[in-house]
């Protein structure tokens, strides 16, 4: 196990060794100074990319999109759902601000996350214009979200900075591996929101910016070609490397997210619906949270 | 010749390349290329380096494990048996990562797609057309001439002045180079 994760994490430098040497496509053989492609050296990361696409990132998507639910799935069936009674005492805890940035951003999510996994999956589809309309539909969703992702950003980002609570709230795993409901530490968001939080929207941005490279291919980019070093021809197997790389993270918290707020806690997503949440929740939920209202006399 | 092992494959003699530019515009005529897309280009390497200019004709090198094939996340390409590289245009998406994949920048894309962004890809068919019916109206209309089912040698090959720019299978090919070699001294 552990030597195959060491060849795993060497495999690129491996490759781009063996890459570098006498090979007829990337090597002596190869043209160098073509036109759009460059400086000297432009191959670059072309063989990581052609290795990493061609055999790695079709199966971890795979693994994500069938491992993360079934793992989910085991959850509900063997520990089940929290469920706190519902028409209680609610506190509010969501703007309507907040409420419509979420929920823009949740829908260009609905429509980005499945058209995404058709590309990737793409040959299973059939390609064509099912797969092109996917595609098209996965650049236009990006536009409302990329309008609040920065708004989102600033206006959850005090309370996802990451304090002593999340280390306890991993050592129980978010008391999620039993139905006991005993106060849970965490503040306004719990570790597993913050981490949500901080792929979301800086791991969403790294997503936009790159999506947006391998959309437009040729538009202007010598301010980053000056910036990085990089031939503009790299700069989009860069995008193209990270957009995949990241959206294992963004996919697998997306899942995690979607999991938790339908079905872990019973009625969860109905806070962000309404703008408020059950008083026992809270307490239970988000302790910390908890405490610091009742010492500001909100409750 | 036998018909086994046989790769068909562009060859550009650089010592012969006199930077005309015959081949890529007769191949954007001969093809009905759109503004922009330039299945073969003419480049110079080391430019203004005296004795080490050159230049050279290139376009897709229709390549053995062609990297291209190997990322195309829709699977539309198929290699021939005598090695050319072709693609399915319904079948592409447009998404560019035989662009990134590619070592010689060979696949084009026209702007056709929505908002004027990046169509289905185009690039060097070996005058070969594609998967549709065999020099049929819709293969033309797709790909271009299907010269190789007419008998023809690849557009830009035949009109090469200098014969700089060859084509065959690669036992032609290294033919008339090593002739070239023995008799003029590579000239
Ligand atoms: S498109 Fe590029 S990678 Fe594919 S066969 Fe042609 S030259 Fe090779
Ligand atoms: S642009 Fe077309 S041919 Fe190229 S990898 Fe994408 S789907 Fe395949």
């Amino acid at each position: 196990m552990k030597n195959s994760l060491r060849t795993l994490l060497l495999l690129p430098l491996m490759v781009s060794a063996v890459f570098a040497a006498e090979n007829p496509i990337w090597g002596e053989g190869r043209i160098t100074n073509i036109f759009g492609y460059g400086k000297e050296g432009s191959t670059g990361l072309g063989p990581l990319f052609t290795l990493l696409q061609n055999q790695y990132f079709v199966p971890i998507f795979l693994a994500i999109i069938v491992g993360v639910p079934a793992v989910f799935l085991l959850h509900y069936l063997v520990i089940g759902p929290k469920v706190f009674p519902h028409g209680g005492k609610k506190i509010k805890v969501f703007s309507l601000f907040n409420r419509v940035i979420h929920q823009i951003a949740a829908i260009s999510f609905i429509v980005i996350i499945p058209t995404g996994i058709v590309m990737v999956f793409g040959s299973f589809f059939g390609g064509g214009w099912f797969v092109t309309l996917c595609k098209d539909l996965h650049g236009l969703f990006t536009i409302p979200f990329a309008l609040v992702v920065i708004p989102m950003f600033f206006m959850w980002v005090k309370e996802a900075i990451p304090n002593t609570d999340d280390i306890k709230w991993m050592m129980i795993l978010g008391g999620y591996l039993s139905k006991e409901k005993k106060p849970i530490p965490a503040g306004k968001f719990n570790a597993g929101q913050k981490m949500w939080f901080w792929i979301a929207t800086l791991g969403s941005l790294v997503m936009v910016i790159t999506g947006v490279m391998m959309y437009l291919l040729d538009f202007d980019m010598s301010m980053l070609v000056s910036l990085t070093g990089l031939s503009q021809i790299d700069l989009l197997r860069l995008a193209a490397i990270l957009h995949n790389v990241v959206g294992f993270a963004v996919l697998a918290l997306f899942i995690t997210h979607v999991y938790m707020s339908m079905f872990a806690i019973k009625g969860a997503v109905h806070s962000i619906i309404d703008g408020h949440m059950e008083e026992e929740e809270v307490r239970i939920l988000h302790s910390s949270y908890y405490k610091k209202l009742q010492k500001e006399g909100k409750i | 010749m036998s018909t086994t092992n046989v790769k068909m494959e562009f060859y550009c003699d650089e010592n012969r390349c006199i930077e005309c530019h015959g081949c890529d515009v007769a191949c954007k005529q001969a093809h009905h290329l759109p503004v922009g897309v330039n299945r073969r280009r003419v480049i110079t390497l080391d430019e203004g380096i005296i004795g080490k200019e050159r230049t050279l004709s290139i376009a897709c090198q229709h390549c053995t494990d062609a990297p291209c094939e190997q990322v195309c996340p829709v699977d539309c390409f198929y290699i021939r048996a005598d090695g050319i590289v072709l693609h399915d245009k319904e079948t592409c998406i447009g998404c560019g990562y035989c662009l990134y994949a590619c070592p010689f920048g060979a696949p084009q894309f026209p702007r056709s797609g929505v908002f004027g962004t990046k169509g289905s890809m185009d690039k060097c068919t070996f005058c070969a057309g594609g998967p549709e019916e065999t020099l049929s109206d819709a293969e033309y209309k797709l790909y271009g001439q299907n010269r190789l089912a007419e008998g023809k040698l690849p557009v830009c090959v035949s009109m090469c002045s200098t014969k700089a720019l060859l084509a065959g299978d690669s036992a032609s090919v290294s033919d008339v180079i090593t002739k070239r070699v023995l008799r003029r001294g590579n000239r």
